[in-house]
Parts: C-alpha cells; structure tokens; sequence
C-alpha cells in the first residue's frame, strides 16, 4: 500500500534522479534521448504536419512550464488554469511577435509623389504630368467620360474593377472600367438618384423616383423593395447582408438581401436627409441631415447613438476614414466649412477649414471620401482638392487651410460625387458644367478618373473580395463563405471589440444566502477568490502612465487603502464597541495620520522648505 | 519630382481547374468586425459540432437475456467478450460486427464477471458458484492489419476472414479448467502479471490459476457481509480494491493478506475502476446517482463528485488515457464524462428507445468508442466522442477540424456559442426525472436554510457536499 502510495503522483514532474536507471547486472543505462524524435523531421520535409503536432514541435515543453510558473500567473494555485492561462498569454505574446512580420509579406508597393527640391510643391502636379511619368497602362486609367442624363452618382466594387454609374435621368450602367466591357446598360427614365453594388458586381441596388430596385449583372430587374419609398442614398453593409437606404420623409431603412426580410426601419424625425455614408469598422450608418446634424445609427437602437451639431447649414458630405479603424469623420456642410472629427471623442472638431461654394450655381456645400490609405478627397467649386493625413486628424485650433497634397481643378462645374477606387490610386469624380452660350444653356456632365499616387491599398485580400483578378469561381466559393458568416444585424455597436469581453459585474445582492450567491461572491465570502491583481502587459503600462492627471489622482485614492481592516469595521455595528474594532480604528488612524505626515513633508520638500523635524525631549520614549 | 503608382504583388489569375489563387493581407484593418467574425464561425463550429453527433455505430445480438458484463481481449483491439444472465459467453469482433465465438450454456444462472487470463484464455464467474477457464478461438492477428477498421465495413469477403487456420487443441465449448466454490461469485478480477485472481462473494478469495480452491481469504475485521466488485490495481498490481453491499469500499494488499483500509460510504456502490494514469486514483459509481473519485491517500472525501445521472450508476470504467470515463445507469443512459467536470457538462449523454438498464460498460484500449451492455440482452457499441469523424482525414480536413476545435474552446463562454455546446438531446423521461430530482433537492436546501436560519448561530453549519459522502473511515 505504502508503495502505492509512493507512486501516486507518477505523472508529476520527472525528477533528474529517476533517469539513472539500472540493469539487472547493476551498469547504468544511458537514457535514450528523446527530446528530438527523427522520424517526425524526416517526413515534414515531403508533408505538411497538422497545427496540432507542428505547434508541439517547436516550442519546448519545459520551457513553457518555466514560464508558467514564474509569468504572469504565477501566482495562481490551480495548476490546470495556470497552464491553461500561461498558455493563452504565450501564444498572445507569439502572435504579437509575428505579426511584426506580417509588413514584410505584404510585397505590394505603395505610390506616391516626392518633392526632390526645397521649391518643389506636389500639389502643383498636373494630371497631364503624372500621365507622362506613369506607365502606359497606368496611364489610361486617366480617363474623362462625358455622359448626358443629368448629375451621376458612382460606385465601385469591393475590387475596384467594376463601376456603377446612375444619371439623375436615369440612364443606369454597369461595366468593367478595366476591359471597357459593359455589364448591363440601362434607360430608366425616371429619376435615380443613388446606385449600389450588393455582394459583388453581379447585383446591384438602384435608388429610384419611388422605390429602390435591385438588378441582376445583366440589367434584370430582380426585386422592387417597395417599402423603400422615394429613397435619396443608399448604402451597402457586405459582412451583413443588409441593405440601407434613407428617404426624402426621412426613414432609415434596413433590409436584409439574403432573406428578403426588412429588419427595422427606424425614423429620423429630422427630414429629408440626403446624406449617408457607413463606417466599414463598425457598420454604423451616419447621416447628415438638412438642420446640420449628424446621427449615427445601428439596427438595435430606434435614437441615434450620437447626434452631433456639425454644421450651420445642411450637412452635404459624410465619410468615414476606414484606414484607421474607423477613428476620423470628415464632414462638409453648407455653410463652406470642412471639419475633421474624431469619433472617440465628439467634443469638437480636430481641425476645420473653409471651401468655396457658388450657392447661386448650386454648389452649397463640399462631397467628400476617404482613400484606403486614409487621403480626404474634397470636392467644392474650385475642383478637388486631396489631403494627407496626419495634417488633417492632428488638432488645430484656427482656422486655416491645412497643406495641400494634391489639386485638380474642375472650372465652373459642380461635383455630384467623389469615390476613390478600392486598391488602385484612382478618384472617380462626377461633375457637371453648365455653359451659356448666347440663346442656349447647355448642361455638360463628366466622370473623371484622376491619379492620386500614394491613395490606394496595394496588398488586397482574396478572402475579403479585394482581388481584382478575381475569376467566377472564387467569387462563387467567397459568397457561400460570406454567406455562412453572415453576421446577425443585433451585433452591429458602436465597439466592435466588444463582443467576446466581459460582461460588467452585476451588482451583488448581500441578502442571498451563501447557496444562492453567485461563485465569485461565495469564493469572496469564503476568502478563495483570487483578488491579487494581475501584473499588466507592457501596453496598458504604457497606457497608464500616458494617461492624464485625471487617473493620477485616482490612482493615489486607492492607495493606502487597507481594504480588509476597513471591511472588518464596515460588517461590524457601528454602536458595539469590542476590543477587535477599538484596535483596528486605532491602528487606521495611524496608518492616515502617518500618510498625513508623509504627504505634508514630501510637499514642504518639493517647495524647497526643511523637513527636518526638530527634536524633542520626549522622542526617546517613542517606539 | 519622383511618381509613383502602386504595384500589386504579382498579376494572378485563376487558370485550370484548380482551386483559385490566394493572397492574404494580415493587416487587422483590412479585415473589419473580425471578432464578430469569428464568433459567427464559432457559432457555426459548435452547430456543426451537434449536426454530427451521432454516436451510435453498432448494436451486437446473441443474449437471450440481460449481458451483466464484459471484458476486453488482451492484445486484440477490436474483440471483446460479454456474458450475461443466460450463461452465455460471447466473443464479438467489433470491427466485422459478428460473433467470433459463442460458448452456449457456459454456466447455469448468471456469469457475473469475466477475466482474462494468462494467453488467450478467459476465466468466467457465476452465481452457479463455480469459475470457468476458456481457450478463446481468436483470429490470426497477422492477417488483420487494422483490426478496428470499422469503415471498411462494406467489403466484407466472409469465408477469407471467418477461417480458422488449424483446429483448436481442445473442443473450445468445453472449458479447461473449472474451480468450484460454495456460494454465488459476483465479480472476478486476474491480476496484472501473476496467474492468480481475486473473487468476490461472501468476502474476497485470491485464487491461484492452477489451484482448484482460494489461496488467501480477506476481510475486514472479520466482516462477513457479501462483496459485489473486485479489482486489482493495475500500476501497484497487488493492491487490490472492492466494494460491498454493506456500503463499504474495501483495500488489502494480497501479499500480506490484510486488509487495509476501509470506507463506510452513505449509500453503496455498485461498480468500482482503479485509474490506469493515476495510481491513487479510484472511481466509484453509487447508488445515490453520483460518481465519485478518491484519492486512497485521503479517503475522508473524494476529490470530485459527478452529478448528472438520475437514478443509480450500476457500471464505470475508465478510458486507457485517464481522462475520461463511461458510466451505465438504471436510467438507462450511458455518460461519458471528462475527469474534474463535475457536472458533466462536457460529456456525453447517450441514449437508445430500445436500450434499457445499462448493467456493463466499457472503453476500448484506443479510446474511441465505448461499449454497454443492458437490460435487453445488447451490447452497443458508441463512438466516445459523439461528433467525431471516423475515417482517414487528409491535412486539410485535418486542420479545419483542428480550428474550429479551437474556435469552440476559445468562444465557450459566449453565451449563445455555450448553449448549443452544452445542448444534449435528451429523452423526456430522463428531463422529467431531472427536473424532479432538482425540485427535491432544491426544496430539501431551502429547507436547511430556513432551518439555519432559525437556529442559534454557530449550531447548524452548512457542511460541504463533499463531506457528507463518506460516513467512516478504517484502518
């Protein structure tokens, strides 16, 4: 029995000693070396090892055991979760280190325009002058299409390979701006003020006079959503399947194109809005109304989360820099301003600047969009300007032009819309001139595809439907994929990364009896739970120590704060007097009077004064 | 003035049949509400996980009443052999799904226990109070590469596997030794290297192979009450355990002959499995519908109580990794339950419409699939983790499983993402059962706490569960 119990803990550690082993006729046998078993190397150069096995190869088990005990949790008793813990922070800390390294696979390579000499400007390049200094094929892509049928709006696919354009007049098309092939081309004839690609190219959403309609790659029409009445925008949220349009009466309406299902419809009570754009972060839907608002909107939630006075007059332009995690909002309005707002923090602006407007023509206020790269495109009455970021997200109180990186002039024209193009360095803008010659008034309408070098994404992703080059049959597999993952439109909020954190402690109910009480309150109770404070990562170190006075100061309040002594007189009447609690109040007014002395001197140090005490006669008597 | 455009890596096209050309941007803001992503495949992961939980893989006839209890082959991965209250023993192959051997009429009455023996032979105990020693008829394990090869099971080319290379020595109905005791045996146990074997009856009997009558007799302190379960320990092979139907569980050491110790539990036990990683380790399935893990180092309390069944736990046993075991209960399901998960919400709950009470069950040595015997005179034979795939798997199928394991242990705490893992499809008898049983014990708790509350401070402490199981411990 007793040797039973000697061999209990067999899978407990090895210990050195145990390798000695002995024959029979009393020499020591080697043992084998096992740390490295041949076999495994022999076929991985011909195979690829299951994540499983290769995880195991090339990290070492008594390493990992050596960090557990001595990391961050090594303060935890239980053996399993402090395994288990270390294990995860480990492999946080790996995935930390290799996504160093994910810069260096990503092999695209980035434009841009350099100033060689001290007088050199960039925003003084023509078009004409990147066009010669580009490639011939790059170069076509500088391409000025004149169309008649009124104002356009335009859309490009999640690729950046195919364009919708809608005409106010409703002339609608399709194409494949690459190959010059068109999709599906048509003459409406009624009023069509907005367009969207849905899933891919092979469907997309027109806003027309009375409903939104929806057609397939060859001009089909599909669906009529009529309960999207008299629509102004639309907008399209792919990991959702939701389609979003917001109507002259002022409805933002959600519709889910993979079921046909509407999912709400929430109403704005601010009018017509002509005005919208997503936030491809988050999904939220900003609008900017005609009183100079801006309201931002989920599905879960009937009152705009944030509703923000941006603008003196109608707000004309929203967009939403998804470069930087969705961080920046740029808006224009109809008083001429352009501000730049972070959505963290909705005090005020960063930064705001005038444009010119020609009300009278009637340019009233800016369009704008944000690149991938996070460059805002602004389009006023002099043409489009193109800014770099951080000048434009960096605070700055007056208000002043920020610097310039690109400028293409429009004369006497009026943008209807700019969109930049997914993972090239294009910006599609949509303007329109009206000339008068004597006895006509001719109206002319352009889309313009202008080089920005330095504006587009180069390293896409196949999986997110960036691929250019992207054949049928990818497209097929990516949509059932997409399709599988489509993500509930309860899960749409402010903060992504909220799902998959901890939920607020609820509030404790000390009248429940011990059986009743949750497991971290009856592990309290009984002295079990681990309340020592877990050492933090060197990011939120760094986090605290760059963070305000405001946190200083709360952090002094929690110290010195014997919090058991304190309970023990908080659970204690306060009107039963026993020697245990006459001890401890005694002990705590030390302990403050203490803290009391030491504040007092450190600030009587730091004002130059002496903080030697003088001496007194009684001093020897002191403990 | 230097001009640049941007450059894709390289112009890739899709060309031929294969699988369309991947380029990956592992930048997070290139991929948006990646978290909610995840989730979403998580959720999808755990789904999946349930759609394919189907564990039943086979059921073998041939009792004519209830099979009491069974026994792995030695050295023979997809054999077993199971007998029950018909005097039957049966040999099964698992594999081919048929009989290899049936030995008709082995004992008169119930064979409460089988063993094997040293070589290929099997020893049987009765309640005709007499022990069998067979010669088992086995396959050639030459000619079976892959002997638990259960997908190959279309393609069965009966006379080449059913031949029998040369005649046995002896008549293998006939048995070749038989040792006649006094009264009923209830359970038999070999042990792990010398021919000998331990008996339960009216007290333990450790028995030589070649003797006809017991070696040494144990009891404790003179008790003489009846033994239901024997076992020996496997890793310090002559310590040997047994419970009783006085509500004891019994140690002795065979090479003193004494017995040890002993513990007087609330309720009795009806099977009883030594750990085969944890020498100390020792399960016990209870009468009061409860597993239980002792550690024999402190036998005042188990280590871990298993709560889930809702009647009593006639059989468990441990898979050969430790991890994990299988009990059989009167309600008439089998449970799979992972070691330390008290509650059993990891483990299995398997059940049948035609399957009655579970009176054996069993792991095989690879840990894949269990065994049960019940009531209706089948043994079924369930894959021990009811969604896994069984098969050849290349990498790929591989490594996909491989994530979306990992996607579930990651996403389990998620709220919606731990209801579909935690679901089990569950016979309304057994809800019913289990919603009465927390009815009654949720009222007997309120009970305590009202009474607490009325009583002077300090007089009625509420005691741990843990603590209330064992009433006495011996020495």
């Amino acid at each position: 029995m007793d040797s039973l119990i000697a061999r209990a803990d067999a899978l407990g550690p090895p210990r050195k000693g145990k390798h000695n082993l002995k024959s029979q006729n009393g020499t020591k046998i080697k043992p084998e070396n096992t740390a490295h078993d041949p076999t495994l190397a022999s076929v991985s150069a011909n195979t690829r090892v299951p994540k499983s096995l290769s995880n195991n190869l090339d990290t070492d088990v008594k390493e990992r055991k050596k960090a557990a005990r001595t990391g961050r949790y090594g303060h935890i008793q239980d053996l399993k979760l402090r395994a288990h813990l270390s294990k995860m922070d480990q492999g946080h800390k790996e995935w930390q280190e290799k996504m160093k390294d994910v810069e260096m696979l990503n092999v695209g390579e980035s434009g841009g325009l350099q100033a060689e000499g001290e007088l050199e400007r960039t925003w003084k390049v023509t078009q004409a002058e990147i066009k010669s200094a580009v490639s011939l094929e790059d170069a076509q892509s500088r391409a000025e299409w004149k169309l008649d049928g009124g104002p356009y709006a335009c859309r490009y696919s999640r690729n950046g390979r195919h364009v919708a354009i809608a005409g106010r007049k409703g002339h609608v098309a399709t194409f494949d701006w690459q190959t010059a092939t068109i999709h599906a081309e048509l003459q409406l004839k009624e009023t069509c003020r907005d367009i969207t690609f849905l899933q891919d190219h092979t469907m997309f959403a027109v806003a027309q006079a009375k409903y939104v309609f929806m057609y397939d790659i060859n001009g089909v029409e599909l669906h009529r959503l009529s309960s999207h009445t008299e629509p102004t925008r639309l907008e399209y949220l792919p990991y959702h399947f939701l389609l979003t349009s917001v109507s002259q009466s002022g409805f933002l309406k959600y519709q889910d194109i993979s079921t046909g299902q509407t999912i709400v419809e929430h109403r704005t009570k601010l009018g017509t809005c002509r005005t919208m754009c997503q936030n491809p972060w988050n999904a939220v839907i900003h609008l900017g109304h005609q009183n100079g608002t801006v309201t931002l909107w989920t599905p879960n939630s009937s009152t705009p989360h944030v509703r923000l006075l941006a603008h003196m007059g109608e707000v004309t332009g929203v967009a939403v820099d998804g470069s930087s995690s969705g961080r920046y909002m740029a808006t224009s309005g109809a008083d001429g301003r352009v501000k730049v707002w972070d959505c963290r923090n909705w005090k005020g602006c960063l930064r705001q600047w005038n444009v010119r407007t020609h009300p009278t023509s009637g340019v009233r206020g800016a369009q704008l969009d944000w690149s991938q790269n996070g460059m805002l495109a602004v389009g006023s009455a002099s043409g489009v300007n193109i800014f770099k970021q951080p000048v434009i997200t960096s605070y700055h109180a007056p208000l002043a032009n920020p610097p310039l990186y690109m400028t293409h002039p429009t004369p006497r024209s009026h943008i209807a819309s700019l969109r930049f193009v997914p993972h090239r360095d294009l910006l599609a803008v949509s303007h329109s001139s009206t000339s008068t010659s004597p006895g006509a008034v001719s109206h002319d309408h352009f889309i313009s595809t202008i080089i920005i070098p330095g504006s587009g994404n180069p390293n896409y992703d196949t999986t997110e439907g960036g691929d250019p080059n992207e054949g049928g049959k990818g497209r097929r597999e990516r949509e059932v994929r997409s399709l599988l993952e489509k993500l509930e439109p309860g899960t749409i909020t402010m903060d992504p990364e909220m799902l998959g954190g901890m939920r607020e402690a609820s509030k404790v109910d000390e009248t429940l009896v011990h059986r009743k009480q949750s497991r971290l309150q009856r592990l309290k109770e009984t002295g079990k739970a681990d309340e020592s404070e877990v050492p933090g990562d060197e990011e939120a170190e760094d986090e605290e120590n760059a963070s305000g006075p405001l946190d200083k100061k709360r952090k002094k309040k929690m110290r010195g704060k014997d919090r058991s002594m304190k309970r023990y007189l908080r659970k204690k009447r306060k009107n039963v007097i026993d020697v245990a609690t006459v001890s401890i109040r005694a002990k705590l007014d030390k302990q403050r009077q203490e803290i009391k002395k030491a504040r007092e001197s450190a600030a009587k140090k730091a004002a130059g004064e002496d903080v030697t005490e003088r001496k007194s006669a009684l001093d020897r008597f002191k403990v | 003035m230097k001009i640049s455009l941007l450059q894709h890596a390289t112009a890739s096209t899709s060309t031929g049949s294969g699988p369309p050309p991947v380029q990956r941007n592992l930048d997070p803001l290139v991929h948006p509400l990646s978290r909610a992503r995840e989730r979403k495949r998580a959720l999808n992961a755990s789904k999946m996980e349930r759609m394919f939980s189907k564990p039943f893989v086979a059921a073998f006839e041939g009792h004519e009443d209830a099979v009491c209890s069974m026994e792995r082959i030695r050295g023979q991965l997809g054999c077993i052999a199971s007998a029950g209250f018909d005097g039957r023993i049966i040999v099964h192959s698992l594999s081919r799904r048929d009989t290899i051997q049936a030995i008709h009429g082995a004992h008169k009455g119930k064979t409460s226990g089988l063993a094997m023996a040293s070589g290929d032979r099997l020893l049987s105990a009765s309640h005709d109070a007499s022990i069998k020693l067979w010669n088992l008829r086995l396959p050639n394990t030459d000619d079976e590469n892959d002997p638990l090869d259960l997908e190959s099971m279309g393609n069965d080319d009966r006379e080449d596997r059913m031949r029998v290379d040369e005649p046995p020595p002896t008549d293998p109905d006939t048995p070749v030794m038989v040792y006649q005791g006094k009264v009923p045996f209830n359970s038999i146990h070999h042990h792990r290297h010398l021919p000998h074997f331990a008996t339960a009856s009216n007290g333990v009997h450790v028995w030589d192979e070649t003797k006809s009558a017991p070696i040494t007799n144990l009891t404790f302190g003179g008790s003489a009450e009846t033994v239901d379960v024997v076992r020996f320990n496997m890793t310090e092979a002559s310590v040997l355990a047994s419970v009783g139907s006085d509500r004891s569980m019994c140690l002795y050491d065979v090479r003193t002959g004494k017995a040890e110790k002993r513990v007087i539990m609330q309720m009795r036990s009806n099977s009883l499995a030594w750990s085969p990683t944890m020498p100390s380790v020792l399960l016990l399935a209870s009468e009061d519908h409860n597993l239980y893990t002792f550690d024999i180092r402190s036998l005042s309390t188990p280590t871990q109580i298993y709560k889930g069944h809702v009647s009593a736990v006639i059989s468990c046993d441990w898979s050969p990794t430790g991890t994990e075991f299988v009990s059989g209960g009167w309600d008439r399901t089998v449970r799979i339950w992972k070691e330390g998960d008290g509650n059993g919400k990891e483990g299995q709950l398997y059940h049948s419409k035609r399957m009655q009470r579970v009176l054996t069950t069993l792991y095989t040595m690879d840990a894949r699939f269990v065994l049960s015997g019940s009531d209706d005179g089948n043994v079924r034979l369930w894959k021990a983790h009811a969604h896994e795939r069984l098969g050849v798997l290349d990498t790929r199928e591989r490594n996909s499983l491989e994530y979306r394991e990992a996607l579930k242990q990651r996403w389990k705490y998620d709220e919606e993402i731990g209801k579909v893992l935690r679901s089990r499809p569950t016979p309304k008898a057994i809800r019913t059962a289990a919603q009465l049983k927390r009815t009654m014990l949720d009222a007997a708790a309120e009970k305590e706490d009202r009474r607490r509350k009325h009583s002077r401070r300090g007089e009625t402490n509420p005691k741990a569960e843990r603590k209330k199981v064992v009433v006495v411990t011996q020495d």
